[in-house]
C-alpha cells in the first residue's frame, strides 16, 4: 500500500525546489527580445544629445534620409502626439526644443542593419546652443539655477505609487525655487531643544552618487503592428500592463489597441519598471510599416538609462551620554536627474522611525538636475538612507563606548511603534534578525580575529541593519483544473528571479497538489488578468496571494463538484493523493482527473473549475536584513579584502529556500557593489565619465567570498502562509556594515560612497599625518 | 559599429603593401580588444580594417639572446609563457592583468603597446627591461627603443604605413629581478589607477642597474629617472628604496580622471614602487 | 559591401557561411547561425556574456571580428551538453538553482567549462578568477562557485569511471 499523501505533507511550500525553466536557461535556448527576429525586422537607433543642457536651434536629417538602407528618421516635429511639458521620461519621447540631458534621445532611425543606423546618426546635423546646466544637486536648488524642466510641469509621484512603498504626510507645494520638484517635512517634538539638552550632538552629512541597476541585458524592445492597427509589443520590462498603460498614455492610443508581451527579462532591479523606449520603437514601427526592435547599448544604459537616484543626507543626531535618543534633525536631497519621480518618503521614515527618536525633524527635497532621469533600484532610497543612519548609529555607539548591538537593539522599533508619518509598524522581525546576526561566531569573535591580523594588513568587522516597508499592488490570478488532473496557474506576473515556481508552490500547497502538477504560466495583456509590477517585494506577497486565493476558490469548486458526485457534504471531503475522497472512507472518492475531464466534456453538466481572484491589499509586511563583515584593508592601497559576509534576514516564510537564498545573495552582492566600488561620475558639464562596465565597477566573482545566508522567519499576518517579500532587504545595509567594519579596521568614519580604495587610502594617510 | 571592408593578408608583406596603399583610412586589427570598443562608440571609423590573424611572423615567442616576442602574441600567451615567466616574470604579471581572461585571449601585447593608452599595462615592464621594438614598413624595417617609441595619448612614432612586428627584450642577465604591479579598484577586469614595474640587477650587493616604469600617470608610460639614479650605485636598504619611491612621484604628472585623483596617483606611486623595488630585490638575489 | 566566406567549424559541425566584413563573431553566430545563445551585455567586452570558446579558448566574441574565426574551432553554449543531456555543469547550475534572469549564463558557463578543461580541480579562489570575466548581478556568484565545484567532482569521477 502506499503511503498516503494529505495536504499536510504534499511536495509544496517550504521545499528547495529548483525552477523549472532552468534547462532552457542553461542551454541558452530562453529567448530574450535581442534573440527575437521577424521577417522583415529593422533596427533602431537613436542620436542623443552630447550637451547636458542646450537649445536645439536646428536638425538637418536630409542626408540621413538618403542613405540606402534608412527607413525612417524621426525627430520631434514628425511626432505630434508628443506634448511639451513632458512630466515623466517616457513622454520625452524625443527633444522638442531643448535637451536637459546628455543623453537624451534627439532624433531617431530605423535601418535594415544597425550598423547601417548608425552611420544615418553620423549623418544628422543638429544645431545645438548650449546652456548652463545645473548639475550638483545642492547648486541647482538654489534660486537662479539653470531650470530644468519647463515651467508648470507636473512633479510625477507615481514612482512612489508604483512601490506603494510607504504613504507620506501630504507634501508641501515646491517652494520658489525653480528645480526643487517635491518636498517633504516631517515633525515631531522640539528638535533644538533636544539638541541643547544631548550630551552628544553628531553631524555628518552622507553622499551617495547615482548608481546603475547593472542588469546584464541592457533595455530591448521589439514593436509591430498589424494591419487593423494594433501594435504588439515584445518587451524586457518588469510588468507588461504598466508598459501597456503608460505607452497608451504617451502615444494616445486606447489600451485595448496593445498587446505588450512580456519576454524573459535579463534583469530589471526597479530600473524596467517605467517604459523608456517602447514609445519611440512603436512610432518607428508605425511609420516603416515593419517590425523594429531597439537594443539600447551599454553605453547608452549608463548614459541615459534610470539609474538610482543620486542622495545627499544632512544628519544631525543628539542623544545622553547613557545612549538615550533625544533628536534628530536631517535634510534629504535627492537628485532625480532631468525629471521628476523620485521616492521622497522612504528617507524620513528609516531615518526617523527604524529607531524611536522621541524629537525628530526631517525635510526631503527632490531637485531635478541636467542629468538622466532615475528610477527605482531594489529598495529605492533604502540603502542610501541606511547607509546614514546605521554609520551614525555605529558612531555614536562608538563615541559612547556602548555595545553596538545593545545600543541599536535598545531602540529599536517594534510592532505597533509609530512611524514618522503617523501610521504604525506592521508586525516585522527587526529584533530577531539583529538579534541573530548579533549570535554569529563572526561577531562574537570580532576582537580576537581583529588581533590576529597582520602582514601590514589591518582587520575590521562591521554589521548593520535594514529594511524595507514592503510594496503593494492589486493583481489577479486564475487556477484551472486540467482534464488529467493537473492545474494550470495563470498570471501576467513577470518571472526574472524564480518566482514563478514559488507561486506554483502555493498554489500546490494550497490544492492539495504536488507542485510537479502545477504549471504556471505568463501571460501576455490580452490573456492574463492584470498583474502588478515585479517589483517592490511584492510578488510573493501579492501575486502569491491571489494565486492562494485562486487555488483555494479551484479547491472549493473541486469540491462542490466531488460532492455532487459522492452525494456528500462537502465538508466531509478531504484531498489524498489526487483523489477527493470521504473522510475515514479511502474508497468512497473521486479523482482529480475525473473531476478534471468531467469540465471539459461534450454535453457534461459539470462546470470546468476556474479558480480566480484579484485581491487588492491594505496592510504591508516590513522585511528586515542584517549583514556583516568580516574584512581586511591594505592602509597603503586602500584595497578591501572582504573574508565573510553573512546575511541574515526575516522573509516571513520562506516558500522556495532556493529562490528565498537567491535573492539575499544577489541583492548582498549588488549592495556590496554600491558600497565598494560602483557610481556614476559625471563632470561639471553633466557629461558621464564612465559610461563602460570597465570604468562602472560592477563586483566580479573574484572580488567577493562566498556568502552566508541565514534565514529568520517572523511569519506576517496577512502574507500567503506568512511570506514577507524578501528581494528589498538584502541590498539596503551593506554600505553601512562596511563603513562600520572599515572604521573598525583603520579609525576612519567615511561619509561618502563608494568607500573606493582611494577614499579609503587618503582617509589613513591623512590621519596618519594628523597624528 | 559602422560598415568597413575588411583586408585578410596571409604575409607581412601583403599586410604592408595594403596599408602602404591605404594609408590612414585603414586600420590593423589583431586581437580587435582595443579597436572595436572605439569603433563601436565612434571614436574611430575606418574605412578599411585589415586583420593580422593571418601573419604568422608575428605570433611567436622565441627565447635565445633576449626573449623575441612577436606583436600578434596573445596577452594569455605570454601570461603562461615559460620563457616570459623565467627572466622576464615581470612582462608576464603585466599580461596577466590585462582586462578579463575572454580579453587576455584576444589582446596582443604588439596591440597593447600600438593603442597607447597611458594605462598599457605591458608597457612598464618593457621599458624597465628596455625592449626594442621592430617596426616594418615600405622602407624596410627598423628599430625603436620602447622609450622613444609612445609620442602622447594614443600616439606613437608608427607611420600610417608601418606595423609593429616584433619586440626585442634584451636578457636582464644575473642577479636582475623585476616586478610589475599596478592599483585597481577590482582583482579583474579593470584597468590601471597606477601601474609601476621594477627591474633592479645587483652585483656585489649593490645595484649596478635600477629601472622603474610608471603607467598611467603621465600622457604616456614614463621611466622614473631620478629615482633608478638613486638607487645605482648603491646598496638597496629599505631606506634607499623609500628614497627612490618618493623620487619616482617626481617622473609622475597625473591627472584626476574618473578612475583616480591626482593626489591617490601619486600616493599610489610611492606605494607601488616601494613594493615593487622591494620584490624585484628579492628576486634578484634569489 | 560584399560579404565574405567564414569557413570554420561550429559546435563540432563544418560550417561555411556569408557574413558581412564589419559583423563580428557574435553577430554572425547570433544573426547568420541562429546561435543566439551568446548574448551581448556590453558590446566591449567587459561583461562576458558573450563568452565562447575560439579553439578551445574563452574569447569575448564581440570583440572578435567573424572572419579571423576562418578556419578555427568555435563552441556556444549550445555546443556545450550533447543532444538532450546536460553538460554536468548545466546539470549543477540547474539543480543548484543558478539562474535568475539568466542573460549571463551562458557565457558564464563556457567561462566555467574552459576552466574545467585546464584545471579539472580548481580551488574556490581558482574558480572566482575563472569567471571573473563574467559579471552577473542577479546570483552573487556563491551558487555559481558550488555548481561548478560540483560539476568539477561530477567530471572528475566520471573520468575515472571510464
Amino acid at each position: 500500500m502506499s503511503t498516503m499523501k494529505t495536504t499536510r505533507d504534499i511536495k509544496g511550500v517550504g521545499v528547495a525546489i529548483p525552477r523549472p525553466d532552468g534547462p532552457e536557461k542553461v542551454t541558452g535556448r530562453v529567448q530574450y527580445v535581442g534573440d527575437i527576429k521577424p521577417k522583415g525586422l529593422l533596427h533602431a537607433k537613436l542620436l542623443r544629445s552630447p550637451h547636458a543642457h542646450a537649445k536645439i536651434v536646428s536638425i538637418d536629417t536630409r542626408a540621413a534620409r538618403a542613405l540606402p538602407g534608412v527607413r525612417a528618421v524621426l525627430t520631434a516635429a514628425d511626432i505630434p502626439e508628443l506634448k511639451r511639458k513632458a512630466p515623466t521620461r517616457a513622454h520625452a519621447v524625443l527633444a522638442i526644443d531643448r535637451v536637459v540631458f546628455a543623453g537624451q534621445p534627439v532624433a531617431a532611425v530605423a535601418a535594415d542593419e544597425p550598423a547601417i543606423a548608425e552611420e544615418a546618426l553620423d549623418l544628422i546635423e543638429v544645431e545645438y546652443q548650449v546652456l548652463p546646466a545645473a548639475v550638483d544637486p545642492l547648486e541647482s536648488m538654489q534660486p537662479g539655477a539653470p531650470p530644468v524642466a519647463d515651467a508648470g510641469t507636473e512633479a510625477d509621484t507615481s514612482e512612489a505609487l508604483a512601490h506603494s512603498a510607504v504613504a507620506m504626510a501630504k507634501s508641501e507645494t515646491p517652494t520658489k525655487a525653480v528645480n526643487v520638484s517635491q518636498t517633504s517635512r516631517v515633525t515631531r517634538g522640539d528638535v533644538a531643544k533636544g539638541f541643547a539638552e544631548s550630551d552628544v550632538v553628531l553631524e555628518h552629512t552622507y553622499r551617495v552618487p547615482m548608481v546603475h541597476q547593472g542588469y546584464l541585458e541592457p533595455h530591448a524592445v521589439l514593436a509591430e503592428w498589424d494591419s487593423t492597427g494594433h501594435l504588439t509589443l515584445w518587451a524586457s520590462t518588469q510588468g507588461s500592463f504598466n508598459t501597456r498603460s503608460e505607452v497608451a498614455d504617451v502615444l494616445g492610443i486606447p489600451e485595448n489597441r496593445i498587446r505588450v508581451i512580456p519576454v524573459e527579462c535579463g534583469g530589471g532591479f526597479g530600473g524596467k519598471i517605467r517604459a523608456l523606449c517602447e514609445p519611440i520603437t512603436a512610432v518607428l514601427a508605425k511609420v516603416t510599416g515593419r517590425p523594429v526592435r531597439y537594443v539600447m547599448t551599454r553605453r547608452e544604459e549608463l548614459e541615459a538609462g534610470m539609474p538610482a537616484p543620486q542622495v545627499i543626507i544632512k544628519l544631525k543626531t543628539g542623544v545622553k551620554r547613557d545612549g538615550t535618543l533625544v533628536a534628530i534633525d536631517a535634510e534629504t536631497v535627492i537628485d532625480s536627474g532631468a525629471f521628476s519621480g523620485a521616492v521622497l518618503a522612504v528617507s524620513a521614515v528609516f531615518l526617523g522611525s527604524m529607531y524611536k527618536w522621541p524629537a525628530f525633524d526631517l525635510r526631503g527635497f527632490e531637485v531635478l538636475t541636467h542629468k538622466p532621469s532615475v528610477a527605482a533600484y531594489r529598495a529605492p532610497v533604502a540603502p542610501q538612507t541606511i547607509f546614514a543612519i546605521e554609520s551614525q548609529m555605529e558612531q555614536i555607539a562608538r563615541d559612547l563606548d556602548l555595545d553596538p548591538v545593545e545600543f541599536r537593539m535598545r531602540h529599536l522599533i517594534q510592532e505597533g511603534d509609530q512611524m514618522v508619518n503617523g501610521q504604525p509598524w506592521q508586525s516585522n522581525g527587526a529584533k530577531q534578525v539583529l538579534a541573530r546576526i548579533a549570535e554569529h561566531p563572526h561577531w562574537k569573535s570580532r576582537k580576537q580575529w581583529v588581533a590576529a591580523g597582520g602582514n601590514g594588513k589591518r582587520r575590521g568587522v562591521g554589521l548593520a541593519l535594514g529594511g524595507w516597508l514592503g510594496g503593494l499592488q492589486p493583481t489577479g490570478a486564475t487556477v484551472r483544473l486540467n482534464p488529467d488532473g493537473s492545474l494550470a496557474v495563470l498570471t501576467g506576473q513577470v518571472d526574472i528571479a524564480g518566482t514563478n515556481i514559488a507561486l506554483a508552490q502555493i498554489a500546490a500547497s494550497t490544492y492539495g497538489v504536488d507542485t510537479d502538477l502545477v504549471r504556471i504560466t505568463t501571460g501576455d495583456t490580452d490573456t492574463a488578468p492584470v498583474t502588478g509590477l515585479s517589483a517592490g517585494s511584492k510578488t510573493i506577497y501579492t501575486v502569491g496571494a491571489a494565486v492562494l486565493q485562486a487555488a483555494e476558490d479551484a479547491r472549493r469548486q473541486t469540491f462542490e463538484i466531488a460532492a455532487k458526485e459522492l452525494e456528500a457534504s462537502v465538508h466531509d471531503l478531504e484531498l489524498v493523493d489526487g483523489k477527493v475522497v470521504v473522510r475515514g472512507m479511502p474508497d468512497k472518492g473521486i479523482t482529480l482527473a475525473a473531476i478534471g475531464k468531467k469540465g471539459n466534456l461534450y454535453m457534461s453538466k459539470t462546470p470546468p473549475v476556474l479558480g480566480r481572484a484579484n485581491p487588492a491589499f491594505s496592510q504591508q509586511a516590513p522585511g528586515f536584513a542584517a549583514q556583516l563583515a568580516r574584512l581586511e584593508v591594505d592602509p597603503d592601497t586602500g584595497e578591501v579584502t572582504i573574508h565573510d559576509f553573512v546575511v541574515v534576514q526575516d522573509v516571513g516564510k520562506a516558500i522556495n529556500p532556493i529562490g528565498v537564498e537567491g535573492q539575499m545573495q544577489g541583492g548582498a552582492v549588488q549592495s556590496l557593489g554600491m558600497a565598494l566600488t560602483e557610481g556614476l561620475q559625471f563632470d561639471d558639464t553633466g557629461r558621464l565619465t564612465n559610461p563602460s562596465l570597465l570604468d562602472y565597477r560592477k563586483l566580479t566573482a573574484a572580488d567577493l567570498p562566498s556568502l552566508e545566508t541565514i534565514i529568520v522567519e517572523v511569519p506576517s499576518p496577512a502574507g500567503p502562509f506568512g511570506a514577507r517579500g524578501v528581494g528589498e532587504p538584502p541590498i539596503v545595509p551593506a554600505p553601512a556594515a562596511i563603513a562600520n567594519a572599515l572604521q573598525d579596521a583603520t579609525g576612519a568614519r567615511l561619509t561618502e560612497l563608494p568607500l573606493s580604495p582611494e577614499r579609503i587610502a587618503l582617509a589613513i594617510a591623512r590621519g596618519a599625518a594628523r597624528t | 559599429m559602422r560598415r568597413f571592408e575588411l583586408a585578410l593578408p596571409q604575409s607581412l608583406d601583403d599586410c604592408l603593401k595594403i596599408l602602404a596603399q591605404h594609408g590612414g583610412r585603414a586600420r590593423p586589427v589583431a586581437g580587435g580588444t582595443d579597436l572595436l570598443p572605439q569603433m563601436k562608440n565612434g571614436v574611430l571609423k575606418p574605412a578599411l580594417v585589415v586583420d593580422l590573424s593571418g601573419i604568422a611572423r608575428v605570433r611567436q615567442i622565441v627565447n635565445g639572446t633576449g626573449l623575441r616576442i612577436g606583436a600578434g602574441v596573445t596577452a594569455r600567451e605570454l601570461e603562461v609563457s615559460p620563457a616570459a615567466r623565467g627572466a622576464y616574470l615581470a612582462i608576464a604579471e603585466s599580461a596577466a592583468l590585462v582586462g578579463s581572461l575572454q580579453v587576455r585571449n584576444l589582446a596582443t601585447i604588439g596591440g597593447n603597446l600600438c593603442n597607447a593608452a597611458p594605462s598599457a599595462d605591458m608597457a612598464p615592464p618593457l621599458l624597465a627591461l628596455e625592449a626594442q621594438m621592430v617596426v616594418a614598413g615600405p622602407r624596410g624595417e627598423r628599430r625603436v627603443p620602447i622609450a622613444d617609441f609612445f609620442t602622447g595619448v594614443r600616439k606613437t612614432v608608427l607611420a600610417p604605413d608601418e606595423l609593429l612586428v616584433e619586440l626585442i627584450v634584451p636578457p636582464p642577465g644575473a642577479h636582475s629581478g623585476g616586478q610589475y604591479l599596478r592599483h585597481t579598484p577590482r582583482r579583474e577586469l579593470d584597468i590601471a589607477v597606477v601601474g609601476v614595474a621594477s627591474q633592479l640587477t645587483l652585483a656585489d650587493g649593490r645595484c649596478t642597474k635600477a629601472r622603474i616604469a610608471l603607467a598611467s600617470v603621465a600622457p604616456t608610460p614614463v621611466r622614473a629617472v631620478a629615482a633608478e639614479r638613486s638607487l645605482e650605485g648603491q646598496a638597496v636598504t629599505p631606506a634607499a628604496i623609500e628614497r627612490a619611491a618618493t623620487l619616482a612621484i617626481e617622473a609622475a604628472n597625473p591627472i584626476s580622471d574618473q578612475r583616480g585623483s591626482a593626489e591617490f596617483r601619486r600616493h599610489l606611486v610611492r606605494v607601488l614602487t616601494r613594493r615593487t623595488l622591494a620584490t624585484a630585490l628579492q628576486r634578484a638575489g634569489a | 559591401m560584399a560579404k565574405q566566406v567564414l569557413s570554420c567549424t561550429v559546435n563540432g559541425e563544418p560550417v561555411e557561411v556569408l557574413v558581412q566584413p564589419y559583423a563580428t563573431l557574435l553577430d554572425a553566430l547570433r544573426e547568420d547561425l541562429g546561435l543566439t545563445g551568446p548574448k551581448e551585455g556590453c558590446g566591449t567586452g567587459d561583461c562576458g556574456a558573450c563568452t565562447v570558446h575560439v579553439d578551445g579558448k574563452v574569447v569575448a566574441s564581440c570583440l572578435m571580428l567573424a572572419m579571423q574565426a576562418r578556419g578555427r574551432q568555435v563552441r556556444t553554449i549550445e555546443g556545450l551538453g550533447t543532444g538532450d543531456t546536460l553538460h554536468p555543469l548545466q546539470d549543477a547550475f540547474v539543480r543548484h538553482g543558478v539562474p535568475q534572469c539568466g542573460f549571463c549564463i551562458p557565457g558564464v558557463l563556457m567561462a566555467a567549462a574552459a576552466l574545467l578543461e585546464e584545471n579539472p580541480r580548481p580551488s574556490e579562489e581558482e574558480i572566482r578568477y575563472g569567471i571573473a570575466g563574467n559579471l552577473c548581478r542577479c546570483t552573487g556568484y556563491t551558487r555559481m562557485v558550488t555548481a561548478i565545484s560540483e560539476a568539477a567532482d561530477t567530471l572528475a569521477s566520471q573520468g575515472s569511471a571510464r
